[in-house]
C-alpha cells in the first residue's frame, strides 16, 4: 500500500536541527502538538499497513519567508529509509523555480512536485509564473499534487486553490498527470468532473473536514460522488492520501476499507494507482 | 520525607499494546534509598492507560479485546473534529474512553525498601493509540 499524500514535519530530529523550520511549521503550517521522532512516522506506516509513503514539502518563500521543509531535507529523508519517496516542491513565484525544480529532481533524486497554491498565494493557471514550473514537470515527467479546496494552514487561503482553474492547465499540458488532492473538498464535483474528464487528472482521498475519515469518505466517495461513480469511471483515478499528520494513517485505511469496494478497485486506489503515477507501472 | 520524581520515555509500536513497566518501577525504587513510603506510577497522557494485573500474554490479549468490546470503533462519537489547537484531526475518542476505562496511575506502598505487591502484580503501561513516543511518571515519596 502507498500512501500519496504525506507531510514530514512532526519529526524531532528535523525540527531539533532546524528552529527556523520549527518555527514555519508551528505559524505558517499551522502543527501545535510535539514531534515525534522520526521512527514513529515508519512504525505508524507498520502499523497502517503502509509500505511506502510520498513526502511532500512546501516552498513557499514569496508568500511567508521560507519553505515547510526544503527538498534538501526530503532528499535526506529519503536517503534514510528507501521506503520514503521524496517530491520536491518550488515557489512558482521566485523566478529560478523552473530551475530549482531540475535540481531537485536531477540532484536529490526527488520523483515528483507538490504544489499548494492556497499556502504559497499563486494562481495555478498562472501563465506567466507557474506555466514554466508546468513544462519542466512535462520534460522530465513529474507528477504534480495540487492541493485543492480547503486548507487547514492558518495562512492558507482556498481562493487560490479553486479546482476549475486548473482546467486550461490540464489541457495545456496534457502530458503531465496531476493529482488534485483533498478530493478539492468542498469543490468535491468539480475535481470529479476534470477527474472522469481528462486522463491526466487523479484525486487523493485525504478528505479532511469534520468526522472519521470514514464518515468523510462515506460522504464524499459512497453519498456526493456515488460509489459507481467511482467504480465505473474512477477505480484508475483515485490515490489513497492520509494527509499524515493532520491525522493518523491507521484510521485512514481503515476509512477506504469500510467502503464496500469491489477488492478490485481497492487495490487500484491503495497501491496500483500510485504506481502507475510513479512511473513503475510502464 | 523525600519526593523523587523519575520521567520515564518510552517508544511504543502498536495501536494498542500493554508494556511491562515492572522492573522500572521496583528498580527506581530499589535505588532511591526511600525504606517507607509509596510509589506512584502515572501516564502523562489521555489515549494511554496505566492498570495492574497478572502477567500473562493470554490475559494481556483478553483486556485489550476487552476495551475495545466495550468501547468500539466506528461509533458515532461527539470527538470526531478539526483540533484547531494541534492543528490537526481529533478522531481518536476510542482511544480516550478506553484510557478513561482503565485510568492513569496506581500507587503501591514501599515497605523496608521493597515495593508491596502481589506476586502475579505487574505494571502495565498500556497505549491506546499508537506507535507514539510517550512518558510515563515514576513517584517515590517516603523516608
Amino acid at each position: 500500500m502507498i500512501d500519496f499524500h504525506t507531510h514530514p514535519v512532526m519529526i524531532k530530529e528535523l525540527q531539533e536541527s532546524d528552529p527556523e523550520l520549527a518555527r514555519r511549521i508551528r505559524d505558517v503550517f499551522g502543527f501545535f502538538f510535539p514531534a515525534q521522532p522520526l521512527e514513529g512516522f515508519l512504525l505508524e506506516m507498520d502499523e497502517a499497513g503502509i509500505e511506502q509513503a510520498v513526502l511532500l514539502p512546501v516552498d513557499c518563500t514569496t508568500a511567508h519567508g521560507g519553505a515547510v521543509v526544503s527538498n534538501e531535507q526530503v532528499a535526506r529523508l529519503v536517503e534514510k529509509n528507501s521506503r520514503f519517496i521524496g517530491f520536491a516542491s518550488v515557489d512558482p513565484l521566485q523566478p529560478d523555480a523552473p530551475r530549482q525544480l531540475e535540481i531537485a529532481v536531477r540532484q536529490w533524486g526527488l520523483r515528483g512536485l507538490k504544489l499548494d497554491p492556497a499556502l504559497q498565494r499563486f494562481y495555478p493557471n498562472d501563465v506567466e509564473r507557474a506555466h514554466p514550473v508546468y513544462q519542466v514537470c512535462a520534460e522530465l515527467s513529474l507528477p504534480v499534487v495540487m492541493h485543492c479546496g480547503m486548507s487547514w494552514a492558518p495562512l492558507g487561503q482556498a481562493k487560490y486553490a479553486q479546482p476549475l482553474m486548473l482546467e486550461e492547465v490540464i489541457q495545456a499540458f496534457p502530458g503531465v498527470n496531476f493529482i488534485l488532492a483533498h478530493f478539492a473538498y468542498p469543490w468535491i464535483h468539480e475535481a470529479t468532473m476534470l477527474a472522469i474528464k481528462y486522463p491526466n487528472v487523479y484525486l487523493d482521498t485525504a478528505i479532511l473536514y469534520s468526522g472519521t475519515p470514514g464518515d468523510a469518505m462515506q460522504k464524499v466517495l459512497g453519498e456526493q460522488v456515488g460509489l459507481h461513480v467511482v467504480e465505473r469511471s474512477l477505480w484508475n483515478k483515485i490515490v489513497f492520501g492520509s494527509n499524515y499528520p493532520r491525522i493518523d494513517m491507521r484510521r485512514c485505511v481503515r476509512g477506504i476499507r469500510s467502503l464496500g469496494l469491489k477488492p478490485s478497485t481497492l487495490q487500484c486506489i491503495q497501491y496500483e494507482n500510485a504506481r502507475q503515477l510513479l512511473g513503475n507501472g510502464r | 520525607m523525600k519526593s523523587i520524581v523519575h520521567r520515564i520515555n518510552l517508544q511504543t509500536r502498536h495501536e494498542t499494546e500493554m508494556i511491562d513497566i515492572t522492573p522500572q518501577v521496583l528498580s527506581l525504587v530499589a535505588g532511591s534509598g526511600v525504606q517507607n513510603g509509596t510509589v506512584f506510577v502515572l501516564s502523562l497522557h489521555t489515549t494511554t492507560g496505566i492498570t495492574v494485573n497478572e502477567g500473562l500474554p493470554d490475559l494481556e490479549k483478553d483486556i485489550t479485546e476487552m476495551i475495545q468490546r466495550l468501547v468500539p470503533d466506528g461509533q458515532s462519537y461527539h470527538h470526531a473534529r478539526f483540533l484547531h489547537s494541534d492543528g490537526q484531526m481529533a478522531v481518536n475518542a476510542p482511544s480516550h474512553l478506553r484510557g478513561a476505562l482503565l485510568g492513569f496511575q496506581v500507587f503501591f506502598p514501599i515497605e523496608a525498601g521493597a515495593v508491596v505487591r502481589g506476586a502475579r502484580q505487574t505494571v502495565y503501561f498500556v497505549e491506546l493509540d499508537g506507535p507514539q513516543y510517550r512518558t510515563f511518571v515514576v513517584q517515590i515519596i517516603g523516608e
